[in-house]
């Protein structure tokens, strides 16, 4: 396995040690080190990682602000362990926690956690339905039936319109590539929709069937040129 | 990292956690000695941080500059201060108002100065002791 990573860390002797600690391994390329949000995403504007070490506490804008404005979903490891953010940690599907400082034995779990995504979908992306594995058991679902598609961490829900939630394991890059371009645009690290079932759009907000769909400010442009607007 | 050189004869100042430095650098003095350097050349900005934040009475900002400098005791083995500064943080969140944390802030201030101290020693310690195992 090799994985291309960023750090985003201010505080230096940290950095230098999790740089280290990614050359012991072996596995991690550092393409970069950012002591604040704003350098961080000016690179990942024009590139791509596989992972991101992320502080959250940093001067300026939060670790969590830079991930609501990338384009794309990079796996996580957070550099902080304050129980204050584990409800953001669960949202942006945040892969482990390592507390400073830690051990190379450590840091070598958490990037243990780091899996390619999980391959339970069956589909081209052409096709106008997919199968999804749930419950020990494949399940077809109709493009037309699926209203949006939520992160849960490792896994995903699919929602649909008769109303029913079929939980799997996945996660939301994986899906992106794979679901059908003309039906289905990701709006937020954490969420797909069925763009033929967007009922309204207000702010940052798409309602589907009475459901709340945030829309990120990296993807809103996105969300704006695939829409009929007239 | 680099090279490990066996090197028993070195003896850290007795606050310094030994075991926990091996845990995170084993015999790497090398290494150690420019964890050192780093810790001290970001020292200054992390104090003022936390002066000014106590000065100004923002607790908030204060809890946060005590939580940014608490892991550079780790890494330079000063496990008892990080302890020291994980307990004023949880203060600092339960604290009505700075004058209510003012002995804590003095404690916490007064053993992060002495810390300084004690790191600048032991990177001198460690450069002479690098330059004779080169």
């Amino acid at each position: 396995m090799s994985l291309s990573c960023i750090i985003v860390e201010d505080l230096q002797v940290a950095a230098n040690y999790l740089k280290n600690c990614c050359e012991k391994s072996g596995q991690v390329e550092v393409r970069g080190h950012f002591s604040n949000v704003t350098d961080a995403l000016s690179f990942l504007n024009s590139n791509t990682v596989d992972l991101i070490f992320l502080d959250v506490e940093m001067p300026g804008a939060n670790g969590f602000e830079l991930l609501d404005q990338i384009a794309f979903s990079p796996k996580v490891i957070l550099t902080t362990a304050k129980s204050e953010y584990a409800y953001n940690a669960f949202q942006y599907n945040v892969s482990d926690y390592l507390m400073k400082p830690f051990t190379f034995q450590r840091f070598m779990e958490a990037l243990g956690k780091i899996q390619p995504s999980k391959e339970t979908i069956s589909t081209n992306s052409a096709a106008d339905h997919i199968y999804i594995k749930t419950d020990g058991k494949l399940i077809r679902l109709n493009n037309d039936a699926i209203l949006y598609i939520e992160s849960m961490g490792d896994y995903v829900k699919f929602v649909t319109v008769d109303n029913k939630k079929y939980i799997t394991h996945n996660t939301i890059k994986n899906l992106e590539e794979k679901v059908s371009k003309d039906h289905f645009l990701k709006v937020h690290r954490s969420y797909i929709v069925n763009l033929h079932k967007i009922d309204d759009m207000r702010e940052n907000l798409l309602f589907i069937k009475g459901n709340e769909i945030p829309v990120s400010k990296a993807n809103k442009a996105d969300v704006f040129r695939r829409l009929n607007i007239v | 990292m680099n090279n490990l050189k066996t090197a028993n004869a070195f003896v850290f100042n007795a606050e310094i956690d030994t075991n926990y430095l091996n845990s995170l650098y084993g015999e790497d003095f090398v290494y150690l000695q420019e964890v050192f350097e780093t810790v001290l050349s970001d020292y200054q900005s992390l104090t003022d941080n936390i002066e000014y934040s106590y000065s100004s009475g923002n607790l908030v900002a204060l809890r946060s500059a005590v939580h940014k400098i608490k892991p550079v005791f780790g890494f330079v083995g000063l496990t008892a201060v990080q302890l020291q500064c994980q307990q004023f943080e949880q203060i600092c969140g339960t604290a009505g108002s700075p004058d209510s944390l003012a002995g804590d802030f003095e404690t916490l201030k007064n053993k992060i100065f002495q810390s300084k101290q004690i790191i600048e020693e032991e990177k001198k310690k460690l450069e002479v002791f690098n330059s004779n195992c080169s």
